[in-house]
């Protein structure tokens, strides 16, 4: 019962998904399906990735609100490079460097130079859906390599190929963070800045370098975005930013900082992809599910607050 | 004394974007023959009329220290309402109360839920924008909806030959400063940004006065939706997306600080206009529609830029100021 309590405190997602899970295979019989996941899974690998580098950014106290954006400008250069020179590995290059120089910047003006995440990543925000709509006239950017195209039909197991990268960059992740001086820096920075400076940890590095990783794992997702969709959408990022903060924030890592883990996104991100299939399942209109989203991510923030004793999310 | 050097200040915050403004409209001037015109004018304050009136109630949210991301969802729901109104009722009286009401009402429902549940603003109005936006879709069927045509003396009309949303500007301006500089109301706003807690502990109404200046900033939305819904003739589905950032890039640029506690009505009303004119010079210059974003972003990176640099000088002057006195003080004379 003490386990139980506790791995709740830990995964206050778990119940809702439980909850989601049966009350959506009752009413409908292809929720349960293997095609149903898969196709779950395959539609959510962008999300999930982004929404790793959002649990970074809010494990230190930050925020990055470009993050949806990058995807998009990221998606967009690749495809353009991809297009122009029909290499795929240049392409994937092309993505993570795209991300990265957006995360560069972002980490140096706000690592650095001290300003404000929320208005720093703003700004950034707008340039980078700006460039991506420049870049392709805004509209979707044609002659994506086969290669890409069949990527993103694979699978293995009853697991998309998209999917396993982003697994293989949960991982990663969780490894970083758990068991690399570097993560429990992220930590100490995000409950305390003032002691991690005292601690002698370089607090300027540790910032700059969470909004790069962040930059790079947009680029990641913007490159599987084109696997998914067949093309770089100048567009594709802008609806998502809803879904990668509630997928954070769902699944239990606060705002704040210091409180959170990468495996607790990994179950908001669960969440909320179960929740979009199953009402799709159901019938439900996109308008209706705008609404149950809202305040899911409302009322599955406040009790994920709740059950860690956090104070303010 | 410091109260003199304050006032001082307290004009700055709104003096760099206002100096920022001339300057773009003298290169505006230089490089179009059209620009300083009287009508071209009128049309740019026409047009950041909306933005203007939200970056009004967005300044006494940001003063407390909290955002609202759903504005541009209030903004959609009260246009959706209105016109959905007046197509079943018919009747202006009926539609317009409602749509103020309800307007009202979810800026209410905002600062109610942030409150009382003690989640920060940014995820509440998150969640907030997504349920208003789907619940206006829900209300009209996802359709484009016509208003009446002498709806559009509201977006377009003229008195004494100024038009009409500079006359709403003008009045919510004045009143919007008003509350701000002569009522305890403004007063209060400041120190829960300042220190929610120690306006807490001085016994202010921080709860009361939180919840006003969501449902404030709703109302004003809701004259902005009136004015947007005027001036393009129906509701369309793409209104609101993306202002609440436009809203709140104003705000930024007119000085006010993301932080709490410091800004000014003026600063935003004036960082409307600022980015109005930014649009307006890249149409002079023919450029695509899509660099405007950029831009806009790189303005805003330079503001914020040129503000934190500004405050480590200050904050650099203070420390030396002090390390001169301590010094003094240690050599008894």
């Amino acid at each position: 019962m003490k386990s139980t309590l506790a791995s709740l405190k830990t995964y206050p997602a778990i119940p809702i998904i439980a909850a989601l899970a049966v009350a959506f295979s009752l009413f409908s019989p292809y929720f349960m399906t293997s095609g149903n996941i898969e196709a779950m899974l395959g539609a959510n690998a962008v999300v999930l990735i982004a929404a790793i580098g959002m649990t970074f950014v809010f494990l230190i106290g930050g925020i990055d609100l470009s993050i949806s954006t990058v995807i998009s400008v990221s998606a967009v250069v690749a495809g353009i490079v991809m297009a122009q020179t029909n290499s795929v590995p240049l392409g994937l290059v092309t993505a993570v460097a795209v991300g990265m120089v957006f995360g560069a910047v972002n980490g140096i003006l706000i690592g650095y130079f001290k300003l404000t995440p929320f208005i720093t990543t703003m700004a950034t925000q707008l340039i980078a859906r700006g460039i991506a709509f420049v870049l392709s006239q805004g509209i979707a950017v044609k002659g994506t390599p086969f290669w890409v195209l069949d990527f993103g039909f694979m699978s293995w197991m009853g697991i998309p190929a998209v999917t396993m990268v982003g697994l293989v960059l949960v991982l990663v992740s969780v490894f970083a963070l758990g068991k690399t001086t570097w993560g429990r820096q992220v930590m100490l920075v995000g409950s305390n800045p003032n002691s991690a400076r005292y601690a002698g940890i370089n607090v300027s590095f540790i910032e700059f370098s969470v909004y790069l990783v962040a930059g790079v794992l947009a680029g990641v997702a913007g490159f599987i975005s084109i696997a998914n969709l067949g093309n770089a959408i100048p567009g594709v990022g802008d609806t998502l930013l809803l879904i990668i903060i509630g997928a954070v924030v769902l699944g239990g890592t606060a705002m704040t900082g210091g409180e959170g883990s990468i495996e607790r996104t990994v179950l908001g991100v669960m969440l909320l992809a179960i929740l979009t299939n199953g009402l799709n399942l159901v019938g439900i209109p996109f308008y209706d599910q705008l609404i149950i989203q809202g305040i899911l991510i409302f009322f599955g923030t406040w009790l994920a607050m709740k059950f860690s004793g956090q104070r303010a999310v | 004394m410091p109260d003199a050097i304050r006032r001082v200040f307290a004009r700055q915050k709104w003096m760099a974007i206002a100096v920022a403004t001339i300057v773009l409209a003298g290169i505006l001037t230089a490089v179009s023959p059209v620009f300083l015109t009287l009508s071209n004018l009128q049309s740019i304050l026409v047009q950041s009329s909306v933005t203007a009136i939200m970056a009004i109630g967005m300044t006494f949210i940001i003063l407390t220290a909290g955002i609202d991301i759903s504005v541009g969802a209030i903004l959609f729901f009260t246009s959706a309402l209105f016109a959905q109104l007046m197509i079943d009722t018919e009747s202006y009286l009926i539609a317009f109360s409602a749509a103020m009401t309800c307007a009202t009402g979810l800026g209410a429902l905002n600062g109610v839920l942030v409150v009382k549940f003690r989640i920060s603003p940014l995820i509440t109005t998150l969640a907030t924008y997504s349920i208003y936006r789907g619940a206006a879709i829900h209300l009209t069927g996802a359709q484009n909806i016509p208003v009446p045509r002498e709806m559009g003396f509201l977006g377009n009309g003229k008195i004494f030959s100024i038009p009409v949303p500079i006359l709403i500007l003008i009045a919510v301006f004045v009143i919007g400063v008003y509350a701000f500089t002569r009522t305890r109301f403004g007063v209060y706003t400041r120190a829960i940004g300042n220190s929610a807690r120690s306006a807490t502990e001085s016994n202010l109404p921080v709860n009361r006065v939180t919840i006003a200046v969501y449902a404030a900033s709703g109302f004003v939305t809701g004259i902005a939706a009136l004015i947007l819904l005027a001036r393009v003739g129906g509701l369309q589905s793409g209104i609101g997306i993306g202002i609440e950032f436009t809203v709140i890039a104003a705000v930024i640029l007119g000085g006010t600080k993301l932080t709490g506690g410091s800004g000014t009505v003026t600063g935003s009303v004036i960082g409307a206009v600022f980015l109005v004119l930014i649009d307006n010079g890249l149409n002079l210059m023919n450029a695509s529609p899509y660099i405007y974003d950029i831009v806009r972003g790189s303005v805003l990176l330079a503001a914020v830029a040129v503000d934190r640099i500004s405050a480590v000088r200050q904050q650099k002057a203070v420390e030396a100021a002090r390390a001169a006195r301590i010094q003094g003080a240690a050599i008894p004379g």
